[in-house]
């Protein structure tokens, strides 16, 4: 039998800390050091490395500490003892770079597809009521921040409500599009940050503005459409959808970008909701275009809708620049051509 | 091997002069970053599971790169005992923020919870890590009493459970303007308390952890007063501000200089002008942040070591403010550039300059200490929560 390779090494037992010399060989699956022996299986064996120090981790608490390295590195090589797979990976430039590409590739495909199918089966667990709960949180938090109770005089209220439940009951009756179970109109005054606009919650709760309303007092049509795309929101759940995804970004994102800053970790998750809210507007877009044409609205006066907000943007980026600069908007012309299609 | 008879006919040797134990610290950046490319790697491709057993193997390349006097630190932890604590970990945040959305009482209860275990978990978490370093074969232990863990907590916790406690049971109705008033007034009040109370704090998380710290039969002890740790916060507020004011003079200064040269007026009605001072003004915060981060870490790690000693050991920690803020400059400016590639470099650079400012002066030769005890068996659970949020040895 030739000999195998031996090596000197320092061997600390564990209760003194003073080295002792021996001298280290494999056997089998055995390593033998000076006259102690130790299975290979019970020790801790060192990964291969280009710097620092090679132990042996013995069971009960010693170690076999080799100073050089390289020394050791060559000696396990020629005791028939080769690199893990995870050793040649990470020693490899090529193959960590691989790693790199992989973890950049897999979280593309768990973004562009684990998320979504991750959300639509937790969407289709939680229940009702629980969404309903998350809505009215949120509306009594806009209530005390940006919302104020609305100006519209009773009378008109109930005039825009009667016309939107009007133009329901022709869409059922028309077999229009399904209607969620529950949802709610809130007339609200937006103030100065919301001006014009209307915007749906989960759980049902479809917010309109005075200034929306006010907006397009002469266009009722164009405001059922508004109430219409709304409610394609609530039906499909987008609100809901919306902040699961960018709940689950906000963790992946600050597990990824770690301790770097919490800027940098709120970043993806406000990208990301705005790309996905465009795939919701359009959604939102067709529902709203079928509802409101069973329910004999003119789907197509929302390109005054289009107009006169991009107006209203226009005006207002002297006063807030900044706000309009970063937000999104889906192109208006496509969406007046969608609804203006016969 | 070890001759016994030859060691005790040989004469009794004089007792050593006082020796220095240098730290010295050989980890690659290059090398680090394929360890943490293939970590991150399996780590997503495990869904965290394999978070535990990548932590073990860092910790290992950390430790056989840390050489005390010539001979590197060991790490004896079992990568399975701390998956098992990780899951623990993971099912104890799960739960609390489950009970989060449930009610406002399941809420407080589960924080509740949450803030009686976290001491114990704190004092299992130094433990398990020092349990399971060694360093020319002799473990380490943290000796901290769980009572003392729960006292050291006490003058920061009680005022924030109190709060929380309070806050989330009596939420203002948005309607009524005064108690939304009070109940803003109450939250700066129990802000500003927590503010005040935060050095003590500091103080006393440092006391308890480096007096547990155990090697053979040295016991260290912190002699750190709390007005020193006082007199550095002044420090730290004194520096935030004039970092503020420099860096706000000097980036203002600097883009006034470049509108002048260019002949540029800056028209503030437009949205790229009010972008661009949002810009200067972020600018101007980040450098505030790599100037007092730098400086806190510093001061902290010199005032908590220099005060450390133990039979025959003294520490001294001389980190210098420059260069660590001139490493965090650089570090943050190069993991911006590369997204975050840069991350495993800086994560060396800045253990290297940390740990060799840190010299070790003993009194005995460390080569005739002996085991205090045999090693105990510390339950991983605690350290992951301490990675978890950060707490760590504070070297």
């Amino acid at each position: 039998m030739p000999s195998s390779p031996r090596l000197a090494a320092d061997w600390f037992d564990g209760r003194s800390a003073r080295a002792q010399p021996v001298e280290v060989w494999l056997a089998g699956a055995t390593l033998h050091f000076g006259d102690q022996t130790a299975p290979l299986h019970s020790l801790t064996w060192p990964e291969r490395q280009r710097h620092g120090q090679r132990q042996v981790l013995l069971p009960g608490g010693g170690l076999l500490s080799f100073a050089d390295a390289a020394a050791f590195d060559a000696w396990a090589l020629a005791s028939g003892r080769s690199d893990s797979a995870l050793v040649r990976w990470q020693q490899s430039w090529r193959l960590a770079a691989l790693s790199l590409v992989l973890l950049v590739a897999s979280l593309w495909a768990a973004y562009l597809w684990g998320l979504p199918w991750a959300v639509d089966r937790a969407v289709d667990v939680l229940p009702r009521a629980a969404e309903q709960r998350l809505g009215e949180h949120l509306l009594s938090g806009l209530d005390s921040d940006l919302l104020k109770p609305s100006g519209l005089a009773a009378d008109r209220q109930r005039a825009w409500r009667q016309r939107w439940d009007k133009s329901l009951s022709q869409a059922r009756a028309n077999g229009g599009p399904a209607v969620p179970e529950r949802f709610e109109i809130h007339f609200r005054d937006g103030g100065k940050a919301l001006g014009p606009n209307a915007f749906a919650l989960p759980g049902g709760d479809i917010v309109i503005t005075d200034q929306l309303l006010e907006l397009l007092d002469d266009e009722p049509d164009a405001v059922l459409t508004v109430l219409a795309h709304e409610l394609g929101h609530v039906q499909h759940r987008h609100g809901l959808r919306l902040m699961l995804r960018a709940g689950a970004i906000g963790v992946v994102a600050s597990v990824v970008v770690g301790d770097f800053s919490t800027l940098l970790a709120a970043a993806p998750a406000l990208l990301a909701s705005n790309a996905y809210s465009r795939d919701n507007e359009r959604e939102a877009d067709l529902y709203a275009r079928t509802l409101a044409r069973a329910g004999g609205v003119d789907a197509s006066r929302m390109a005054v809708f289009f107009e006169r907000v991009a107006k209203k943007r226009e005006a207002a980026v002297e006063s807030h620049p900044v706000a309009i600069a970063i937000s999104s908007h889906p192109a208006d012309e496509e969406r007046v051509k969608f609804f203006g299609e016969p | 091997m070890l001759d016994i008879d030859a060691a005790s006919t040989a004469a009794p040797l004089p007792s050593p002069a006082p020796r220095v134990l240098e730290i010295r610290f050989t980890g690659s950046g290059s090398e680090y970053f394929r360890i943490w490319a293939v970590n991150l790697l399996l780590i997503l491709v495990t869904l965290g599971l394999y978070l535990p057993f990548a932590k073990a193997r860092r910790i290992r390349y950390f430790y056989a790169n840390t050489l005390v006097d010539g001979q590197a630190l060991s790490f004896h932890g079992d990568p399975w005992k701390m998956f098992r604590g990780f899951l623990l970990l993971v099912v104890l945040m799960g739960a609390y923020t489950f009970a989060g959305k449930v009610s406002a009482t399941a809420a407080v209860v589960a924080f509740l919870i949450l803030c009686a275990v976290w001491p114990a978990l704190w004092r299992a978490s130094l433990q398990f890590r020092l349990g399971n370093t060694s360093w020319r074969g002799l473990r380490m232990r943290f000796d901290g009493a769980l009572k003392d863990a729960y006292l050291a907590c006490a003058p920061l916790y009680l005022p924030l459970i109190a709060f929380v406690v309070w806050s989330r049971l009596n939420v203002p109705d948005a309607v009524d303007r005064a108690a939304v008033e009070a109940y803003g007034r109450t939250s700066l009040l129990v802000m500003g308390v927590v503010l005040l109370l935060s050095p003590l704090s500091f103080a006393l998380f440092k006391r308890y952890q480096h007096d547990g710290y155990r090697i053979a039969g040295q016991q260290a002890r912190l002699d750190l007063s709390n007005g020193r740790v006082y007199l550095l916060s002044l420090k730290l507020v004194g520096v935030t501000l004039a970092s503020t004011l420099l860096s706000g003079l000097v980036v203002g200064l600097l883009a006034f200089g470049v509108f002048a040269l260019i002949g540029f007026k800056p028209d503030m009605s437009s949205p790229f002008a009010q972008a661009g001072f949002m810009a200067i003004g972020l600018l101007v915060y980040l450098l505030v942040f790599a100037v007092v981060l730098p400086f806190g870490a510093a001061r902290m790690q010199n005032l908590a070591w220099n005060g450390t000693r133990s039979q025959a050991l003294s520490f001294r920690s001389a980190l210098k403010f420059r260069s660590l803020f001139g490493l965090t400059l650089k570090n943050w400016l190069l993991t911006a550039l590369t997204l975050s590639l840069y991350r495993p470099f800086a994560t060396v650079a800045t253990a290297r300059l940390r740990l060799e400012a840190v010299q070790i002066e003993s009194q005995d030769d460390p080569v005739d200490w002996v085991a205090a005890s045999l090693p105990g068996h510390a339950d991983a659970t605690g350290d992951i929560a301490g990675d978890f949020f950060g707490i760590d040895m504070g070297l």
